[in-house]
């Protein structure tokens, strides 16, 4: 039990500071600034936003003691507070993009929801309770499916997120069914002690049909295949940033959050994936996901014309990598699975910032409107080749030691040495198919030439400054892999 | 002060990085940034060098290193460190501050390049890349920078890439050495699999220090080598490649193709020497077996190349073939136990033949781009500052006895040679080479310096180009710039920013040799660790007396005959031909034809490779071609059948019922059509796959 509120307060100040900022995002933009530029309104919104993420981070920075308050309800270590920077760090560049994207007059609305979902996201991270880890999935969806409505102006917007909305409430239902189906085999809301009770249960087949209700509902919020169905749509409606933090943000707290639920939850479940040592469990499940999701994701990019579905579908993809590292398990997988949703994130975030500042002028992404950007807008394209190249895994960029650490992890792992080899074999497979696609784009950028009448870009500094800021970290994080690496182990020990 | 080592090659990798993008015209900011940088780099190795006399000054020679984990794989973790030791102190300081005057050189040898900026990018990223080389405290990061100097140099060596010669001689350069480059990785590679570790130095558990030494030692693989012979000999490999030795010293000679001052860091003084100082640096690690081979391919390569200069007529190439024979020396330096003479020589020459190379720059520059020494002559008097700076690098080269300093490295080097246990061979080869250097340094010297100019009279100068690879735009360029500006043709002496750093060097040619003699061996007892105490008796002992007398009647009768065969050749106004050719036309033949190892490579080696490449295209065609088409047509089938499902069936479907929504006038009620049910069909579908898939493993039905 808590002993006393302030020492909870203090705890949980740093999610406190944001809903506290989202709600002065409020009423600064309605009360205080009601009828002005709505530049002038993002800027102050943004500003607000951003020094409620500083505030926040700054209290995150003092790794804590490890705790566990009302049956997991908030779980505090050192390796929650680690991601909880992150996702400050991307929120924080998201807010930064979204000030020079314009996509809506409902300044206030929208960056207090983009703090909210962030809310959302860190509860996430820090719950290892079935009710609190739907509440905080729901406010984490919730406040996206608004943020992808929010062009209003576009129908594309509007689709998106009713698709987004019907998609994600079908699968939060299955998931609350899910929930409590393992409740009532459990008696239990806690994952650990729910791994106590099931371990002595084995398969029944209620918690079968459990399991398999829970994937669903993550698999929705990861996009993994069969699930994947809203994201194309979503990423290429929403607005930029509502696309970028649905890519980045969404993606970190709910691969955290599935491999929690996984390994402590279902711990004694796991089963086995090995080629030809088939055996029930979350471990194959989650190993057909990803296998499915790495060949659609990868053949589906590859017959793309719009950037930006082209990200969705290399998103999923990388849904079905990173599912690998679930597979694999245990500390290095754990570890791999973060360094790699880090990276990615940062990298999302950035190639969507680019395509942001293409398509304000070329009207629309796709990708023959990139032709010749390398000569339009050095810089971006630079850093553009530096996302691309690092999600196809190209040394020495971040996104190669993400896989080099996941896929090592996933072949050594389990008691079957290089039981999935297979999963592996295949994912690396795929992974060459998409360096087609991404350097498809590259083509464009760099050796096409540009549409006659096309000048310079004219991109704001602020945003030139957080995506080179994205692309410069994505390169240090490849040529010195062990700065996050060494700090997730540090913390993964801490923690434990 | 190890802390600050990564100052070093730091220092201008950050200037590589602003060249690289600050825009083209900017030369001045291109060249004050590399020089900038490359000074204030000398002062910290000079700093470095400092702290290491200081902890010297204590016992043994002083070490200090840091470490630290470059990235973590489950338990390994991959470490990465650099160390600061007598050895990484000498070399930083001999490669910036060779570099930083070489760097100065080259602002006024390009200044009329239009790819001046990318000229300075390219030599800077050179620069860290070698110090890089030199502080590493662990093969791998030794073997990135090795692997990086490489690269430069290809890029420098074709850095007038328009000009086939040049960009087949960076081709040959790259490719030749990846054959040592190869050897170096193996060897690496099988390290790292024995000892588990590649850093050098680290706490007793580094792969130099005695217990992986031991270990290695204690195991044998065929033939009951010792592991640590055939790990000592692949890398020795590596070296044989950088460091030009025989049978792979074919590719150095090519490389002048790039612009002189190139040619004077890297391919005289610095990366060439990367092999030496990589075996130097590994020196624990080599066994007796190992050195010997070591001590036969120098002493080889010291004689073997030296007897190709004798026949050569381009005065880089001259100088190219001198490198060869004097990185033979050195290796045969470390092979017969002479580490410190070895090290010694390595510092002495770089100094020498810098100055070599920019005083051949100069003459170049001064004689309108001309490299062939038929067509020089009596330079003297229009070069004076060129041609006694020249004089001096030629007598250090040479070995003129007590006042050069190539004459104390070389005679250490014979010494360590003559008392080598294991046979009289190198010493031999050794006084051999030593008689060729001087005497082909003599002809050269002589007909660049000495008889009348032969160069291109105003009149004459419609006569046939002398080396198709001289034929270059910008050269040709500025050649004319140079005439329209003299108003004639005859050579005129290069600008301060070319002749100061030869003063310099020439200073440094003379003074270095006294480090390193017999009565106070400074250099010996920095290395090692020795006490250091000033004894002129030593210089009198018999061994080392005898030694000295042999390399000075060797050097004398080197010149002398050289003197007697060129000094009056080059009076006339047509050369007559050379004294060597009349004598034996076909040696000399044999002998400027290079012994035909070219030719010889070209038929076997070469051939080889080409066939195997037809073989691999006939597969290619035939064979593979198939099964990418196949396999092709099989990914963009499902990648249009997915493309099908997603938009046609789903967007599709989905964008008809917003436009019937629409079209009624929002009846809310047709979402419930179709549609949705099919989103929940995929989910339920989905779910029960799920549920199946376990039960099925589960063993429940």
């Amino acid at each position: 039990m808590i002993s006393n509120y302030r020492a909870l307060l203090a705890l949980l100040a740093p999610e406190t500071i944001l809903v506290v900022t989202a709600l002065l995002v409020l009423v600064a933009d309605l009360g205080l600034l009601r009828g002005r530029d709505p530049r002038r309104r993002a800027t102050v919104a943004a500003m607000l936003g951003g020094l409620g993420c500083f505030l926040a981070m700054a209290f995150l920075l003092q790794p804590p003691e490890p705790r566990n308050l009302l049956d997991g309800m908030l779980v505090v270590n050192p390796l929650t507070q680690l991601v909880k920077q992150y996702l400050l760090f991307i929120t924080f560049g998201t807010l930064i993009l979204a000030v020079e994207s314009r996509c809506t007059c409902h300044v206030g609305e929208y960056f207090a929801l983009l703090i909210l979902a962030t809310v959302g996201f860190m509860f996430m991270v820090s719950s290892e309770n079935l009710l609190m880890i739907f509440v905080s999935l729901e406010l984490a969806s919730l406040s996206l499916y608004i943020l992808t409505a929010f062009a209003r102006q576009t129908l594309a917007s509007a689709e998106a997120a009713l698709k987004y909305y019907l998609f994600g409430g079908l699968s939060a239902a299955f998931m609350l069914f899910g929930m409590s189906l393992l409740y009532g085999l459990t008696g239990e809301i806690h994952l650990a002690d729910i791994a106590d009770h099931t371990r002595s249960l084995g398969l029944d087949p209620l918690l079968i049909l459990a399991m398999a209700m829970i994937v669903v509902g993550l698999g929705f919020k990861i996009a993994a295949v069969p699930f994947q169905l809203w994201a194309p749509d979503v990423y290429q409606g929403a607005p930029v940033p509502s696309a970028a933090l649905i890519a980045s943000g969404s993606k970190v707290a709910s691969f955290f959050l599935l491999a929690k639920v996984a390994m402590v939850g279902f711990s004694g479940l796991e089963g086995s994936g090995g080629w030809g040592q088939f055996q029930a469990g979350w471990v194959p499940l989650l190993a057909v996901l990803a296998a499915f999701s790495i060949i659609l994701g990868n053949l589906a990019a590859l017959a793309q014309q719009s950037l930006k579905r082209l990200l969705a579908y290399s998103a999923i993809a990388h849904a079905g990598y990173m599912l690998t590292g679930v597979v694999a398990g245990g500390e290095s997988g754990l570890v791999s699975l973060l360094y790699y949703v880090l990276t990615y994130a940062l990298t999302a975030v950035g190639a969507f910032g680019v395509v942001d500042v293409v398509e304000a002028q070329a009207g629309d992404d796709r990708l023959s409107s990139f032709a010749g950007l390398s000569r339009r807008a050095p810089l971006m394209s630079f850093c553009l080749l530096v996302f691309l190249l690092s999600l196809a895994g190209i040394p020495p960029l971040a996104g190669f030691f993400g896989k080099f650490y996941m896929f090592s992890a996933a072949a050594g792992a389990g008691q079957h040495q290089l039981g999935m080899l297979w999963l592996v074999i295949l994912a690396i497979a795929m992974s060459a198919v998409s360096l087609y696609y991404y350097l498809q784009v590259l083509k464009q950028v760099y050796v096409s030439a540009p549409a006659p009448a096309a000048g310079r870009l004219v991109i704001p500094l602020p945003v030139q400054v957080v995506i080179a800021c994205l692309a410069l970290s994505v390169i240090i994080l490849g040529c010195f892999p062990n700065l996050l690496a060494g700090k997730l182990l540090l913390a993964f020990h801490g923690g434990h | 002060m190890v802390g600050l080592l990564w100052l070093i090659p730091f220092l201008p990798l950050l200037a590589a990085g602003v060249i690289a993008v600050c825009k083209r015209p900017r030369r001045r900011l291109a060249a004050g940034l590399a020089i900038g940088a490359m000074g204030l780099s000398c002062l910290v190795a000079l700093a470095a060098f400092v702290a290491s006399l200081q902890g010297h000054a204590a016992a043994g020679p002083a070490r200090e290193y840091l470490n630290f984990s470059w990235f973590e794989i489950g338990s390994t973790s991959v470490k990465l460190g650099w160390v600061l030791d007598p050895l990484t102190a000498l070399m930083a300081v001999m490669v910036t501050f060779v570099g930083s005057l070489i760097f100065i050189y080259s602002a006024g040898y390009m200044a009329s390049d239009e790819n001046f900026t990318r000229f300075f990018g390219f030599l800077s990223l050179f620069a860290a890349a070698m110090l890089g080389l030199v502080i590493a405290n662990s093969l791998l990061l030794l073997f990135i920078c090795w692997e990086l100097v490489g690269l430069t140099s290809y890029l420098l060596i074709g850095f007038w890439f328009h000009k086939p010669s040049a960009a087949a001689a960076a081709k040959k350069a790259f490719i030749t050495t990846r054959v040592g480059d190869l050897c170096f990785f193996v060897g690496m590679l099988w390290l790292y699999s024995q000892s588990g570790t590649l850093l050098f130095y680290d706490h007793g558990a580094g792969c130099l220090e005695k217990s992986a030494l031991e270990k290695l030692a204690v195991q044998t693989t065929f033939e009951g080598l010792a592991l640590s012979t055939v790990i000592g000999l692949l890398l020795f490999g590596g070296a044989v490649g950088k460091s030009g030795q025989v049978p792979l010293h074919v590719w150095l000679p090519d490389a002048m193709e790039g612009p002189t001052p190139v040619s004077a860091l890297i391919h005289a003084a610095t990366m060439v020497a990367a092999g030496v100082f990589l075996m130097a640096r590994v020196y624990p690690i080599l066994t007796p077996d190992a050195l010997t081979v070591i001590a036969w391919v120098g002493a080889i390569t010291a004689v073997f190349a030296a007897l190709i200069a004798v026949a050569q007529t381009d005065i880089k190439r001259i100088l190219a073939y001198s490198t060869v024979s004097q990185l033979g020396y050195m290796m045969m330096a470390l092979g017969v136990g002479g580490y410190v003479a070895g090290v010694f020589h390595l510092i002495t020459h770089a100094f020498f033949k810098a100055l070599l190379f920019m005083g051949a720059g100069s003459v170049i520059h001064g004689c309108h781009e001309e490299q062939d020494i038929r067509r020089m002559g009596g330079l003297r008097q229009y070069l004076p500052a060129t041609f006694l700076t020249y004089a001096i690098g030629m007598m250090a080269l040479a070995g003129v006895p007590v006042f050069f300093s190539g004459f104390w490295s070389k005679d250490e080097i014979l010494h360590a040679a003559s008392i080598w246990p294991v046979s009289h061979g190198p010493f031999l080869l050794g006084l051999v080479g030593a008689f060729l250097t001087a005497f082909y340094m003599t002809r050269q010297v002589a007909l660049v310096f000495w008889g009348k100019y032969r160069g291109h009279q105003p009149a004459a100068h419609a006569g046939p180009e002398p080396e198709p690879g001289s034929a270059h735009p910008r050269k040709k360029k500025s050649a004319a710039g140079h005439k329209a500006a003299h108003g004639h043709a005859l050579p005129h002496e290069s600008p301060p920013a070319m002749v100061w750093p030869l003063k310099i060097l020439a200073a440094g040619a003379i003074l270095l040799g006294f480090l390193g003699t017999p009565a106070w061996p400074w250099f010996h007892s920095y290395l090692t660790g020795h006490h250091l105490s000033l004894e002129l008796g030593r210089l009198f002992e018999s061994g080392t007396l005898g030694v000295m007398l042999l390399s000075t009647l060797a050097v004398a009768a080197g010149i002398g005959s050289g003197w007697k065969l060129y000094g009056r050749a080059g009076q006339t106004r047509e050369l007559p031909p050379d004294a060597l050719e009349t004598f034996q036309p076909q040696v000399f033949a044999v002998l400027r034809d290079k012994f035909r190892v070219d030719e010889i490579y070209q038929a076997t080696v070469i051939r080889a490779v080409a066939w195997g490449g037809e073989f691999c295209h006939w597969l290619d065609q035939f064979v593979w071609q198939g099964c990418v088409r196949i396999l092709a047509q099989l990914t963009l089938g499902l990648a249009w059948i997915n493309r099908a499902i997603d938009e046609l069936l789903v967007n599709r479907g989905f964008d008809r019922v917003c436009r019937r929504i629409q079209d009624s006038g929002g009846r809310v009620a047709s979402l419930q059509d179709g549609q949705v049910q099919h989103y929940l069909r995929v989910i339920g579908v989905a779910l029960a796959m799920l549920v199946l898939l376990l039960a099925w493993g589960g063993g429940l039905w």
